[in-house]
């Protein structure tokens, strides 16, 4: 049984040269998208089915002091997954080593994981009808290789090993880190069950854009969990309520509101 | 470098940067134009190194920084000599070093001076300065006279400290924008925590008074003791993999291979041209001529000197004048290998002017470039343009084998990973069939200009074998009949008896083997070192001028960080590293073992770059029948013993400095139109970013690299947002006096308004990697930037212009 495995993304050491980004569409054979500057150095908006990793830069001047941070945003691989709940055709699964995978046999792009993840990772493909996103590298990993955007990290922001191993490194980082950031923390330890990818952060999760306190939605929760086993036995009103706030979800794309923010800027142009 | 040190190359190597206690990063902007340095900066950093950031823009770079100062380009020599003067004042210096590894005790002539902006000896009708009061007093011996202390007001020391008396913090805050304080809080940092390690690449090289800023760098390592040790030196990174081996080469015209002096036409036979240089340089030039020459150079017909064309030193212009000079008919044919000429050279209608003068322009590359393109450009009518272009399809960097020397000068050779597409040639392969085809064609001729083509010793086989040429620059010794095995067998073997293609090479290719071709990558002292992966140049030495490593017994100074050691037992210098000494059996008390800079005539590291010929050659040269010849001339910097500021040519305020002088007298001014500030208020400074790499011939057609670097664009303050009305996306109009541009404007904090010389200034910056042709056309930053080098080493000042920014 493979062990399970840690990715850590020490931000403090990222420089933004997107060189992970470009090693993940050649191993992975993702076609380039067109993009433009969007803010700062960042050209590339979003996951897609395409871009399963990406930076996003984030400018921040205080007291005439300028930081620039970057954040590699790829999937987590939580250990309790919400898009794994949300899938009806039972497509997403754990391995041993800590990965949240696609059968892309059982997928039939309903796009429910998408909808659930507090970070609106997966994406699914309109003409292929099935729903893509960072695969960890399981391919290389199983094969005693380190995933493709880590074995070209020359800065040494990504470390990949085993997940004890890995969690040590990032507490000593952040103590270290923690001396000239005192607002340093470690991001994905204690949120969704814990996470594959674990990242030390200079700063507030919210200055990064991501989520402080990610969640699987209280509607799935319930829909999952209560409603659900019942069997549909307790069909009423309140069930027709979840269901409602699922399809709102959807339809609003609450965790996409990153996006949104980034159209005003390209309404500009 | 070299007129301070004897080498102009990167004193350490990239893994050595792990051990280095503090970065100066000033010039450079590594993670995005050298990400491999990052690795070894965060090890470095990971053991509780601080790094400093100076830039323009606050870069990728810069948010790895524990301090960051943002200068007004082109500044640097303001707050650097702020710096020196501060460690002087503050006795920060350290006094081993300098008492023993520099010159600081020699004393100078009296008659040298430095006056309302001008050193002693300048010429107003020619603009050249004569070097004879930038001299030592000398002995009967022709031997500089050392001081008894560093007070004495003859000597470098004091030179050095009186001219930079004017550099006061608050001076240099005036100058350069950054607050005084925070000039201070540099100095106080990089002068505690040692070793301290400066590196550069072209934010520092790009400006009229760009050798005078590393001679800042040098001046400042030499005072701290910072050079010959671990974590130590100065590290110029080379832009492109292969910049160091080409240097190596001679890309330079006053060059030849291995850094020896170009022949002038003042040194018309051999024995002149010894007489000139000294037998320091005359032996490797007899080596090289036979590297070339083969069997028809002989002692008789003078190793074939004759045959080498000299150069005119009044008629020698460098590359960002070719295209000058194409336009007065100076030049009919251009090849062009290697480079985007229509991106990088600045001033790009007088590079298209030129282009279009030529009869014939032949481009080697991988990809129909701007360059083999440039006549299809807007504004231009190819009916009026009869340059006939003939493009040459070239074979990509992993198709073809041979060695690429990096920046840590190591020679590494690569074997080739595929087979070229189609019709596609390495360019040895393409150089090969054209030198071939020549030959045929000047066989019989009589005509003098033609024996040096018909005298070559060419064989690199039917099909060029780059081994081949990698063995003739290892060089043969004739009383073996085999390869030469080590730089000592080549300096040990009498005149004309060995050949090398480039004597510093001597050594990488021993009889059977391939040390370039070496990987592995052990590291028993773990200090970086990897003394058996490749080939480092000189003798795998790693850590240059590593002598001042040791104290006055030579004995390692740092227990941390042990380069080399005199064995006093075996009565020899060893270690863990190469020893950089002229003789490893000379102990640490002779005058041989004593010298750390081998390469000058004075043995000694120089703050002040006199003029200097020694009677008494440095390094012992066996001779045959010839007498030695022993003198050795000092690397001079052409536009001053010591580094004075001087404003950019475009500059938006006065040098308060020298207001009479505002910009360096003898700067190469080839641009023929200059900005006013009152219509171009706007410092440009241009650089590359991490996407793309140098004029974009390459990544632009990588969609990949297009994806996260699709277009380019210039970085503007909040301020000046606000006051032009841009936002953040907006397109605005770039314009110089040269030309103008469009590109989307990033409007950010990572460039602040400075306050210089009491006014609001804006600085702004934008790439220059973009071109018309390509998947990724985009505007080039070369239609505004000006033409204007670098009096020493030719480089133009691509990193300060004056331009306005307006709403498109």
């Amino acid at each position: 049984m493979a062990t399970p495995k840690m990715v850590f993304v020490d931000t403090s050491l990222c420089t933004g040269c997107r060189a992970c980004s470009v090693a993940c569409k050649a191993w992975n054979e993702l076609p380039p998208e067109k993009t433009q500057l969007i803010t700062s150095f960042q050209t590339q908006k979003d996951y897609t089915y395409d871009t399963w990793t990406y930076i996003s830069f984030h400018e921040k001047y205080e007291n005439g002091k300028m930081d620039w941070f970057m954040f590699k945003h790829q999937c987590y691989h939580c250990e309790d997954p919400s898009c794994m709940k949300a899938c009806p055709s039972e497509a997403i699964y754990k391995t041993d080593s800590g990965y949240t995978l696609i059968d892309h046999e059982k997928c039939i792009g309903c796009g429910y994981c998408a909808t659930n993840c507090p970070w609106g990772v997966p994406m699914v493909n309109p003409q292929l009808q099935k729903s893509f996103k960072c695969t960890g590298c399981i391919d290389r990993v199983e094969n005693g290789m380190e995933p493709a955007c880590v074995a070209t990290c020359q800065p040494g922001a990504l470390s990949f090993g085993e997940k004890a191993d890995m969690q040590k490194l990032a507490k000593e980082r952040l103590a270290e880190v923690k001396k000239t950031y005192p607002k340093a923390q470690l991001y994905g330890d204690n949120i969704m069950g814990g996470t594959t990818y674990l990242y030390l952060l200079l700063d507030e999760p919210k200055v990064y854009g991501v989520p402080a306190k990610p969640a699987t939605p209280i509607s799935l929760t319930l829909w999952k969990d209560l409603v659900h086993p019942l069997g549909g036995i307790a069909v009423g009103a309140a069930a027709l309520a979840i269901t409602g706030g699922v399809l709102a979800n959807f339809a609003r794309g609450n965790y996409r509101k990153k996006a949104e923010d980034n159209d005003d800027i390209n309404a500009g142009q | 470098m070299s007129p301070s040190f004897g080498r102009g190359a990167m004193t350490n190597s990239w893994q050595d940067m792990q051990n280095s206690e503090c970065f100066l990063i000033a010039g450079s902007n590594c993670a995005e134009a050298h990400p491999i340095a990052m690795k070894w900066i965060h090890r470095a950093k990971a053991k509780g190194a601080k790094i400093i950031v100076v830039d323009p823009v606050f870069t990728r770079t810069a948010s790895k920084a524990d301090i960051f100062a943002q200068i007004r380009p082109g500044t640097d020599i303001a707050y650097l000599g702020a710096i020196i003067k501060y460690i002087i004042d503050e006795k920060l210096y350290d006094e081993f070093f300098v008492l023993n590894f520099t010159n600081a005790l020699l004393k100078i002539n009296k008659d040298f001076k430095f006056e309302d902006g001008l050193f002693s000896g300048f010429d107003e009708a020619t603009k050249k300065y004569n070097y004879s009061t930038w001299a030592y007093q000398l002995d009967e011996n022709n031997t500089p006279i050392k001081a008894d202390s560093l007070d004495d007001p003859d000597c470098v020391f004091q030179k050095i400290k009186e001219h930079y008396s004017r550099y006061t913090l608050e001076v240099a805050e005036q100058i350069s924008g950054i607050p005084a304080d925070h000039i201070k809080l540099i100095a106080d940092t990089f002068a505690a925590a040692k070793p301290g390690n400066i590196l550069y690449a072209l934010g520092m090289t790009q400006h009229t008074t760009g050798v005078q800023g590393i001679r800042c760098y040098a001046i400042i390592q030499l005072l701290l003791g910072n050079v010959g040790k671990a974590g130590a030196g100065i590290q110029a990174l080379r832009g492109e993999p292969n910049v160091q081996g080409s240097t190596d080469m001679a890309n330079l015209n006053a060059n030849l291979p291995g850094y020896l002096p170009y022949p002038t036409n003042a040194q018309v036979t051999l024995h002149d041209y010894a007489v000139s240089f000294g037998s320091v340089q005359h032996k490797p030039l007899v080596a090289l001529l036979k590297a070339w020459f083969g069997k028809n150079a002989t002692a008789a017909n003078d190793y074939g000197y004759g045959w080498l064309p000299k150069n005119d030193p009044t008629n020698m212009p460098i590359q960002p004048q070719f295209f000058n000079w194409m336009e007065k008919g100076q030049f009919k044919m251009l090849f062009n290998f290697g480079s985007n000429s229509s991106v990088s050279i600045p001033d790009r209608k007088m590079v298209a002017k030129g282009l279009s003068c030529l009869e014939m322009l032949v481009v080697a590359d991988i990809f129909n470039i701007e360059t083999s393109r440039f006549w299809e450009e807007e504004g231009l009518n190819p009916k009026e343009i009869q340059t006939e272009v003939i493009f040459l399809p070239a074979a990509f960097v992993y198709e073809k084998a041979g060695t690429m020397t990096n920046s840590s000068r190591l020679i590494q050779w690569k074997d080739e990973a595929l087979k070229p597409l189609n019709d596609c040639l390495p360019d040895l392969d393409i150089l090969d069939r054209i030198f071939k085809r020549m030959r045929e064609l000047y066989a019989g001729s009589n005509d003098p200009k033609d024996a040096a083509i018909l005298n070559a010793n060419w064989d690199y086989g039917e099909h060029a074998d780059p081994f081949l040429v990698l063995n003739e620059l290892n060089g043969y010794n004739d009383n073996t009949g085999q390869l030469t095995s080590s730089l000592a067998e080549y300096l040990n073997a009498p005149i004309g008896t060995v050949s090398t293609g480039c004597w510093i090479y001597a050594g990488v290719t021993p009889p059977g083997k391939n040390l370039a071709d070496r990987r592995d990558s052990s590291d028993p002292t773990g200090l970086g070192l990897n003394n058996e992966y490749a080939f480092a140049w000189p003798g795998n030495i790693r850590v240059l001028y590593n002598r001042a490593s040791c104290d006055a017994n030579g004995k390692p100074i740092d227990p941390n960080r042990e380069l080399i050691w005199w064995d006093s037992v075996q009565g020899v210098w060893t270690g863990n590293d190469g020893p950089d000494v002229i003789d490893k059996t000379k102990g640490p008390d002779t005058p041989e073992g004593k010298q750390a800079f081998r390469m000058n005539p004075e043995g000694v590291g120089r703050l002040f770059t006199a003029s200097y010929t020694s009677g008494v050659s440095s390094s012992p040269v066996p001779v045959d029948s010839i007498a030695a010849i022993p003198v050795r001339g000092a690397g001079m910097v052409v536009d001053g013993p010591m580094p004075e500021f001087y404003e950019p040519i475009e500059s938006p305020t006065t040098n308060i400095l020298n207001p009479n002088v505002p910009t360096n007298p003898m700067a190469k001014i080839v641009s023929t139109e200059f900005g006013d500030p009152k219509d171009y208020p706007y410092v440009l400074t241009t650089y590359t970013i991490c996407e793309h790499f140098c004029a974009g011939g390459i990544t632009r057609n990588i969609p990949w690299l297009n994806e996260i670097m699709p277009e380019p664009f210039i970085e503007i303050s909040k301020n000046l947002g606000k006051k032009i009305g841009v936002k953040e996306g907006d397109f605005v109009e770039v314009s110089s006096i040269r030309g103008k541009l469009k590109v989307r404007a990033l409007v950010t904090d990572r460039i602040q308004t400075l306050k210089i010389n009491g006014e609001d200034a804006e600085t702004v910056g934008m790439p220059w990697s973009w071109g018309f042709a390509s998947l990724n056309p985009g505007p080039s930053a070369n239609n505004v930037t000006m033409n204007a080098c670098d009096p020493g080493a030719g480089t133009p000042e691509y990193k300060c212009c004056l331009v306005n920014v307006r709403r498109a």
